[in-house]
């Protein structure tokens, strides 16, 4: 996204294209990042930068880290769980040794330049020593004095000391200490007395701390539109209008209704439910004339899981335009509107009333025929849109603001602001979806480090652990902790008769209880017992293990042994949590989980990590703008790359567009970057050139291209894909293309304007059709620059010609973010727009020879108009390039049903394929704007760059493993693997699994009906040691 | 007749060998005739007389891969030589069937939906039609007494392993029956139900309705009774039948799409 | 707990065995647990990665082992950690299911739920009713039935020697 008219802004003195200019490399650089913000844009560039070998501090002024992203119940268009997606990679930040989180910390002053900035922050006090505090919740439950609770959108009340929510990283208390008696009378304190960690410290107070670090990236969120400044719907004064992170929060299967629609009113259930749309966006009476660009897609995800939650809620939503523009969103709000029972209503909403005593809400609108209308609700969710909150940090930052607030940003690369060294990702940087903002943060994270380069590494932290004690052959030796939690399991599990229970147990030669497992001192406890008993397997009953094993696995090899021959049992939250008022049947259970825990632990081997060899180079498929791109970064990284266009020259779809939306000169940015590309020492170029055959596998692919002197064999550790899209080639016929030179494309009208004006200098009368092969049942998706292109096209006429009448047909327009405002812009300079139906699309005409177009405008009630037009520019989508149906096979990566590039996860893994190494940018991908496909491509480089930074690629210890002697060579396996990790060998017969693509799922090995096929640390006897236990009487 | 004029047309051209059934001691027993002996083959092919065959081609194709042969194929044979295919186990490039219809009486004691192979090259094509009627009986009976019927015959069995080792969709070198984890060495009669149900699940997607375990086992305990169930399962799920949908895979052995499990 | 049939209320005393994926199913037993929602202790659990890698032979073993139900829990179609892994568990349940039917073991003692990260309360619930529903079945009749009979018994002490003390 872009937000800046003149560029002035954006250092651009010399040079266009970053990155080769940086003077990189100086030995100053500081080899860390620090990261401002916690959400999931910020969680995604810390990983990065990890990845690729910087040490981050990652700052947020809450009390957690997870942002808006944590309160959400579901993500769009998938429906996933936002927790279920978002909590991995909490967790994973949390147990990095190269994360230092600051939570509750802010930043107050910036010193240096790219390279070496020095950061002051200021760190509010928690009360809470999170060294100590086990995030055991005994205070929570102390604690009198309850206030409401943000991350319950205020819904709910909570205690003043508490967990932020239960996946919380870190999962330690803080007090809120506005209301606390303690701290503002000296009263109560009650929650110190009750903590057994003692971790509660109310003499802790604010500190500033200084830190060093090269780069900066901001991701510091949004805050929402104030809905009560709409002050026609009554937020805040009807009960039964809420907001839609109110409302999210109220489907939530963990909010305050417990995921039941209820009125906050009366609690009464919901039938009839409205969302009013452009709640404070597009919507200049509030200041905001952009479009907050997600609001039509949450509404439309609301609409679903309302009715998922109860099949007879009947969702509305007002609309002005349907901005569905996103990959699959289409077709989700066709499927939502046609079969799922979601009403769209397009109008203005006028006003909302509150009915008594009912509490239902009447909402007054105009409908489509122009009548006043009047219409009861039982609830009314407001869309609000999307706020900067950007001006205290940009201003400590240094870093320019556009003119809506949010941070300004370049229009090519878009997480570069003004100041060199600081970037910015996320909702920050301008309105976004969420695959958006981390496409954004991995950006970023290329960006922060590409000045850094030869700092990488210096500050990583690698625990060195003592050598790894040889266990095969033991008798196993199992030494079992019982842990008390504080009172959480020791007050309903009789601990002492677990632990008794426990030395019961074949092959325990230890067993003992602890107050707390996962305390400092509990693990200096653990390596002296192994030690002193010569154990060779550890059994700790305490928690769960999704977020306690990494703790107990590292001291595993700190004590010397293997971290997989640990198991756990989880008494807390599956058992005294949850049989609180029953002790006996507590216990009971508590006995069995931990002999079943055994009796896994007996069976369990040391498994190791597996190591291959990194190639330390790339290959790009694809010469376009995003291929470019990524390879640039790539070199300037370091790293040979090798890129491959089919075509003879560089460019791809770029060389056709002549400028952005905001007026960038496109040109001369592809000059200057295919210049780079050519010249550039690390990039070896392939033109007139394809790929042919690729064997392999991340760090290690083989790969053969036809190129005009014959077949040429190139080895590399990733591959970016970045093959473009093409352009939809209207039917022979279509609106007379290709019948009638007047009939032209929007490309065709683009070089018109900027090749040869002279051709429109007669030319009066335009008419614009929208959505041509795009959203019809052929192509269901929407192409989703076509508006933005349009009004951009529809523009330029106007300034060559100001008297020119230009009509653009549409069926909703859809300028999202901040080409709202040149939409604005273009029908203050008269540009006609005539909406019309899809099962009515315009007719073009001949009449004596001229060009007559008729439609009926639906914005006028289905009025018939009709216009004589000189030329008639047809918006065609952009469709799937072809080859990619023959590339996607060979790279053993899949396509959607529309022909694009199918990542991993729409979600959370947008250039990331599901087979490891392989990485997609640009119209490969989607249909996209130049600054979204360029940042996609920097994106992709970061994620490349993370496998080719390492000398090996470290495998999961839980693989499958194919015992060859077995194999019957049945192929099921192989067919059942989602990440293609298993290939068969024709000529030994068998499967073989590449344990560097193996994700451990184990979907093969329950497959194999001969047990040749087994899941390492899964394995089926260690599971059926689990079930016979669990079957058994204790 | 009309099989072993086929094979004399071929052998030594087309294929290296046939399979087929050669007379002895007053039945027939299979035999892989050349051109030498192609003229001791059977001509005829008495009802009661079925071999696994597709195993025995199994095993003739692994030994020497590539060799061509032609075989005498049943309905049944033919379907678990496709099943074969899919699992990697034969190679149909490399084989010529010849195709044999059971006739009345068998079909008519068999029950299998397709008493015949797709090319018939002797015998009268009788349609068959899934005999489900046991299975519909059982289904009628209450859970206790189904329960009851499934144990009391299970606990008669003597772990002889024949359907097993006789079942033509069978061919793993390690087999779960022989795992200590789910079924105990030595315990007579066999841990009830586990044994005969790891069969049952493994059949799903892979059954043939051939026939030859139920002959084989010498308690008749009705496995094919139980196995129908299993094919019924899969087909009123996934619309696939073994050996007589060509061009899919069984779901249980490819991911598929979403539309398969919503 | 005792493996008696007992009597609670006249019911008999029974025991679940769970199977939960890892990055749903489990994490939603966690949300019940930080949520403090109650449920019944007759069940326990085992976290696999994948509700994919629960095979058929795992439920036939823990029937075999006089389990009185068996639940299943993974990601909600589409959420699986490894994309698809949750198909496989799908279909094999179908077959499993019905096999154990149409064999007498009630299909009411085998279920199959989705449970998300987030649905604490959907777990908790799950467990309630699954565990209302079994009690209502009663004790599997693999470890009673043929028990009742004195002419089986012996028999059956062999082949449920692990169901006796
Ligand atoms: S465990 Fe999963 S990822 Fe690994 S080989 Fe098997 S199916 Fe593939
Ligand atoms: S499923 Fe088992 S037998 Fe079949 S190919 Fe895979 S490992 Fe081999
Ligand atoms: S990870 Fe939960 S079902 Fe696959």
């Amino acid at each position: 996204m872009h937000n800046i008219n003149n560029n002035n802004q954006i250092p651009q003195n010399d040079t266009l294209v970053p990155g080769t200019s940086v003077s990189s490399g100086t030995n100053a650089s500081v080899g860390a990042v620090m990261v401002v913000g916690g959400g999931i844009g910020g969680i995604q560039a810390s990983l990065d930068l990890v990845e690729m070998g910087y040490r981050v501090y990652l700052v947020d002024s809450g009390p957690s880290i997870g942002g808006v992203m944590g309160q959400l119940d579901k993500t769009f268009p998938t429906n996933d769980c936002s927790m279920c997606i978002l909590s991995p990679k909490l967790v994973e930040v949390g147990s990095s040794e190269n994360i230092e989180l600051f939570t509750l910390s802010d930043v107050v002053g910036v010193e240096g330049e790219e390279g070496d900035f020095t950061v002051e922050l200021r760190v509010r006090p928690r009360f809470v020593d999170p060294e100590k505090c086990t995030g055991c919740g005994i205070c929570t439950e102390q604690c009198r004095v309850k206030v409401k609770d943000p991350y319950d959108a205020d819904l709910k009340r909570t205690p003043l000391i508490r967990v932020p929510f239960p996946q919380a990283v870190p999962g330690v208390a803080f007090i809120d200490p506005t209301r606390c008696l303690y701290l503002l009378k000296g009263k109560c304190g009650e929650c110190k007395e009750v903590c057994l960690a003692d971790a509660v410290d109310f003499e802790q107070k604010e500190r500033t701390d200084t830190l060093r670090v090269g780069s900066i990236v901001m991701a510091p969120g949004y805050r929402p539109f104030d809905a009560r400044i709409k002050a026609e719907y009554g937020y805040g004064v009807y009960d039964n209008v809420v907001t839609s992170l109110e409302f999210e929060r109220i489907l939530a299967a963990n909010g305050p209704t417990g995921g039941h629609v209820l009125r906050r009113s009366d609690g009464g259930p919901v039938r009839k439910l409205a969302f009013i749309q452009c709640v404070g966006s597009r919507d200049t009476s509030v200041g905001n004339s952009y479009c907050s660009s997600v609001c039509c897609m949450y509404a439309t995800k609301q609409s679903l899981i309302a009715r998922e939650h109860q099949r007879d809620i009947e969702p509305s939503i007002f609309f002005i335009d349907m901005r569905s523009y996103g990959k699959g969103f289409e077709e989700y709000y066709r499927k939502a509107s046609r079969e799922q029972g979601v009403r769209y209503v397009r109008c203005l909403a006028s006003y909302a009333k509150e009915l008594r005593p009912s509490g239902n809400i009447l909402i007054g609108y105009t409908d489509e025929d122009g009548n006043a209308v009047e219409e009861e609700f039982d609830l009314v969710v407001l869309s609000v849109g999307i706020e900067p909150d950007a001006a205290g940090l940009a201003g400590v930052l240094g870093v320019a603001l556009g003119e809506h607030g949010f941070v300004a940003t370049d229009e090519f690369l878009t997480v570069k602001t003004s100041r060199p060294g600081v970037y910015a990702c996320g909702v920050v940087e301008g309105p976004k979806d969420i695959p958006d903002t981390v496409v954004q943060a991995s950006a970023s994270a290329d960006m922060a480090s590409a000045g850094l380069g030869a700092a990488r590494g210096e500050l990583i932290v690698h625990v060195e652990h003592p050598p790894e004690r040889e266990v095969v052959g033991e008798e196993p030796r199992i030494g079992a902790v019982i842990c008390r939690c504080g009172t959480n399991i020791g007050g309903v599990v009789d601990v002492p008769a677990v632990v008794e229970y426990a030395r019961t147990l074949p092959n325990v030669v230890f067993a003992d209880e602890r107050l707390y497992a996962c305390s400092q001192d509990t693990q200096e406890w653990i390596r002296d017992i192994v030690r002193e008993h010569g154990l060779n397997r550890l059994m700790v009953a305490s928690c769960t293990p999704r977020t306690h094993q990494p703790l107990f696995r590292d001291t595993m090899r700190s004590a010397g042994l293997n971290k997989y021959l640990f198991e756990m049992a989880n008494i807390r939250e599956h058992c005294s949590w949850v049989h609180m008022n029953l002790p006996d049947e507590a216990t009971g259970k508590s006995k069995h989980l931990v002999k079943m825990a055994v009796g896994k632990a007996a069976l369990l081997e040391p498994l190791q990590e597996g190591v291959s060899p990194v190639t330390p180079r790339a290959l790009v498929i694809g010469g376009g703008g995003a291929g470019m791109t990524a390879a640039l970064r790539l070199g300037d990284a370091g790293f040979t790359t090798y890129l491959v266009e089919k075509e003879l020259e560089l460019g791809g779809n770029m060389r056709h567009i002549f400028r952005t939306v905001e007026g960038g000169d496109v040109g001369a940015y592809l000059e200057e970057l295919v210049g780079k590309v050519s010249s550039h020492g690390n990039i070896e170029l392939f033109l007139d050139s394809t790929v042919d055959v690729v064997d392999g596998y991340v760090g290690k692919f083989h790969t053969t291209l036809s190129t005009p002197g014959g077949p040429v064999e190139v080895d590399h550790g990733v591959v970016v894909v970045a093959t473009g899209g093409v352009e939809y080639e209207p039917k022979e016929g279509e609106y007379f293309f290709g019948r009638d030179e007047r009939v032209i494309t929007q490309a065709e009208l683009e070089r018109r304007i900027h090749q040869d004006p002279g051709s429109l200098a007669g030319v009066r009368d335009v008419v614009m059709i929208q959505c041509v092969g795009s959203r019809n049942d052929e192509n269901p998706y929407c192409s989703k620059i076509c508006c933005t292109v349009a009004v951009k096209n529809a523009l330029a006429l106007k300034r060559l010609n100001p008297d020119a009448g230009v009509h653009i047909c549409y069926r909703d327009v859809r300028t999202y973010g901040f080409a709202e405002d040149r939409y604005l812009e273009a029908r203050e300079r008269g540009v006609g727009f005539i909406r019309f139906d899809e099962d009515e699309p315009p007719e073009v005409k001949h009449s004596f020879g001229d060009l007559l177009l008729k439609v009926a405008d639906r914005n006028v009630r289905g009025e018939e108009v009709s216009l004589g037009c000189d030329l008639v520019v047809l918006s065609t989508g952009v469709a799937a390039n072809p080859d990619a149906a023959e590339l996607g096979p060979k790279l053993k990566v899949p396509l959607s049903a529309d022909g694009f590039f199918l990542e991993a996860h729409v979600k959370l893994r947008p250039v990331d394929f599901a087979t490891d190494g392989v990485f997609v940018a640009g119209l490969a991908h989607y249909p996209k704007t130049i600054g979204e496909s360029l940042t996609q491509a920097c994106a992709a480089a970061a994620r490349a760059e993370s496998v080719l930074c390492k000398e090996n690629v470290v495998t999961e210890g839980v693989v499958a493993w194919v015992d060859e002697e077995v194999c019957s060579g049945c192929r099921q396996c192989v067919r059942l693997c989602s990440y293609e990790a298993i290939d068969f060998d024709e000529e030994r017969g068998v499967a073989v699994v590449n344990s560097a693509l193996c994700k451990g799922c184990g979907a093969c090995t329950a497959a194999c009906t001969s047990g040749a096929n087994t899941l390492l640390g899964f394995k089926q006897d260690q599971i059926y040691a689990q079930i016979e236990a669990a079957c058994n009487p204790l | 007749m009309a099989i072993k004029d086929r094979a004399r047309d071929i052998i030594g051209k087309e294929v290296d060998g046939v399979l087929a059934f050669r007379p002895e001691g007053g039945s027939h027993v299979p035999h892989l005739f050349n051109a030498d002996d192609i003229d001791q083959m059977a001509g005829e092919y008495p009802a009661g007389e079925r071999y696994p065959v597709s195993s025995i081609v199994r095993r003739l194709q692994a030994a020497r891969p590539g060799v061509r042969l032609a075989v005498v194929v049943r309905g049944c044979d033919e379907r678990a030589l496709i099943e074969l295919e899919k699992q990697g186990q034969v190679d149909m490039e490399h084989l010529v069937l010849l195709g044999l219809a059971c006739d009345g009486e068998l079909a008519g004691t068999c029950g299998c939906a397709q008493p015949y192979p797709s090319e018939v090259v002797q015998g009268e094509k009788v349609e068959g039609g899934l005999d489900l009627g046991m299975v519909e009986k059982l289904e009628g009976l209450p859970p206790g007494e189904r329960l009851d019927y499934w144990l009391s015959r299970f606990a008669a069995c003597v772990k002889c392993f024949g359907c097993r080792n006789v079942c033509p969709l069978c061919y793993c070198k390690e087999c779960a029956l022989d795992e200590p984890g789910l079924v105990d060495h030595g315990e007579q009669p066999p841990l009830l139900p586990v044994f005969h149900l790891i069969r049952a699940v493994d059949m799903a997607g892979r059954c043939v309705d051939c026939g030859l375990c139920e002959e084989a086992c010498p308690i008749g305990i009705p496995l094919r009774t139980l196995y129908r169930k299993v094919g019924e399962v899969v087909e009123s799920h996934f619309e696939y039948r073994p050996g007589r949908s060509p061009d899919k895979k069984s779901p249980l052995s490819v991911l598929g799409t979403e539309e398969d499990v919503t | 707990m005792s493996r008696k049939p007992e009597n609670n209320n006249g019911k008999d005393e029974v025991k679940i065995l769970a199977f939960l994926c890892n990055w749903c199913s489990y994490a939603g037993a966690d949300l019940a647990g930080v949520s403090r929602l109650q449920y019944p202790p007759n069940v326990v659990d085992i976290r696999v990665m994948c509700s994919g890698t629960i095979s058929p032979y795992h439920v036939l073993k823990a029937f075999q082992m006089g389990i009185d139900g068996v639940l299943i829990a993974g990601c909600h179609i589409g959420d699986c950690h490894y994309i698809k892994g949750n198909y496989m568990t799908y279909k094999r349940f179908q077959v499993i299911r019905d096999v154990l039917e149409f064999i007498g073991i009630g299909e009411d003692r085998l279920r199959l739920e989705w449970v998300s990260a987030a649905e604490g309360e959907k777990f908790a619930e799950v467990i309630r009713e699954f565990t209302g529903q079994v009690e209502q079945a009663g004790a599997s009749p693999l470890r009673t039935r043929w028990e009742e009979n004195p002419a089986n018994r012996e028999r059956i002490r062999k082949a449920f020697k692990p169901l006796l003390p």
